[in-house]
């Protein structure tokens, strides 16, 4: 029987790497929304399961890190992958300290994102059966 | 992000090994260590002298972080094929580094060309390596490696000529296209340094050139919506050479040479190594 697509949300104020992510995740069989903004993709989260999200972590607004904090509570068992620029110790801990599945710092080769995104499909298709 | 470090027997080395530590630390990137010699340099795999230092680089590595902080503690064990001689395999239990990837590698062969082919098959994001003070630039006893490296790889390249603390980032750009990765890669070195950073436009032929102009506002507004403050400048091409020759020794000299780079299309290919040997002290390649 076909496994159903699994949801994917990328947030990044950047548009250039949403732009890169997304036909490349689609092509590996994701079905994929991004996001510029931090609000417009609370608002998505509160009204879609998605599986994956991968946020940025600094944005204007409201930052990733709470942004993070704010759609786990939202699906605690939605698994977050943190990419970020400006990436320093206390943010990676931080983040593994928030439940995240992997911190990415930037810039990253498409295939390493890919992998990590193949880890947590592994996980999650694993959890679910 | 995947970085390689290139590291010798040499004190440069270990000062390379620092930056690597500091930024790993930051970025918790997956992290190649290469050592580098000559085919038949030893009857063992490794001659021991580099034996040595890659074995000091990896302790010093390995023992930066503190208990269970590290991304690269030794923690999953798993059953490998491992080849023993030809035709015969041996299924060997290893232990791996847990949340990122952490490797100790050897090759043999012209140096430049081992660095460069490593960082291309392991997909790195940037090289480090450290070299000589001065415009000699040696590294593992041969000059020249540095400039090729810094000429030829596809991704960014640090070179640290010697162990000094960073304030102030001079980033030299002209008018022609700035890829991501740069700026990224720029961006994690103002943040690992908490340095000051200035971008310099490069004019490429005398007067103000619109496009220079425009594109230092660009990168204004693009660090102004991030919140980081920078100063901006411009200097002709003419006296780029003398500006990289007179920065400070707490500055890290970084260079916009990627492929569209117009510093690299008006300078020939031995430029970058010109320009990469007149730094006083670390030089930051950028593609």
């Amino acid at each position: 029987m076909a496994q159903s697509k699994l949801k994917i949300l990328i947030l990044d104020d950047e548009p250039i790497v949403c732009k890169r992510l997304k036909p490349s995740l689609e092509k590996q069989g994701f079905e994929v929304d991004t996001f510029n903004r931090s609000f417009e993709a609370l608002q998505a989260v509160q009204n879609t399961k998605y599986d994956i999200i991968i946020t940025d972590l600094k944005m204007e607004g409201m930052d990733g890190m709470r942004f993070l904090q704010e759609a786990k509570k939202i699906h605690p068992d939605s698994e977050v992958i943190v990419i970020t620029g400006f990436a320093t110790m206390e943010t990676a801990k931080e983040s593994f300290k928030k439940g995240v599945f992997d911190f990415i710092a930037k810039p990253f080769n498409l295939s390493e994102i890919q992998r990590v995104v193949m880890r947590v499909e592994a996980k999650i298709r694993g959890t679910q059966g | 992000m995947r970085i390689l470090f290139a590291g010798d027997e040499h004190p440069y080395s270990a000062f390379a090994l620092k930056e690597l530590t500091r930024l790993a630390m930051n970025t918790w990137a997956d992290v190649t260590l290469l050592g580098v010699q000559a085919a038949g340099a030893s009857p063992g795999p490794v001659a021991p002298a580099l034996n040595l230092a890659l074995n000091r680089y990896r302790e010093t590595f390995l023992n930066s972080w503190e208990g269970e902080d590290s991304p690269y503690a030794m923690s999953n064990w798993q059953y490998e094929w491992s080849p023993v001689k030809e035709n015969l395999w041996e299924e060997r239990l290893v232990c791996k580094s847990g949340k990122k990837c952490f490797q100790v590698r050897l090759r043999t062969g012209n140096p430049a060309a081992a660095i460069l082919n490593e960082a291309r098959e392991d997909g790195s994001d940037l090289i480090i390596l450290g070299c000589t003070r001065g415009t000699e630039c040696l590294w593992a006893g041969a000059s020249g490696v540095p400039q090729k490296v810094a000429a030829d790889a596809d991704c960014s390249v640090l070179l640290v000529k010697e162990d000094q603390p960073i304030s102030r980032i001079l980033a030299c750009l002209d008018q022609t296209y700035i890829s991501q990765e740069s700026l990224e890669i720029l961006n994690q070195m103002v943040t690992m340094h908490q340095a000051e950073l200035e971008v310099i436009g490069v004019n490429p032929e005398g007067g103000l050139k619109k496009e220079v102009y425009t594109r230092l506002i660009e990168i204004g507004d693009y660090y102004q919506d991030r919140g980081i403050k920078i100063n901006t400048r411009i200097i002709e091409i003419a006296d780029l050479e003398s500006l990289i020759a007179a920065e400070g020794q707490q500055d890290l000299l970084a260079l916009w040479m990627g492929k569209k780079s117009i510093l690299s299309r008006f300078f020939p290919r031995d430029w970058v190594g010109r320009l990469v040997a007149r730094g006083q002290t670390s030089v930051l390649v950028m593609r």
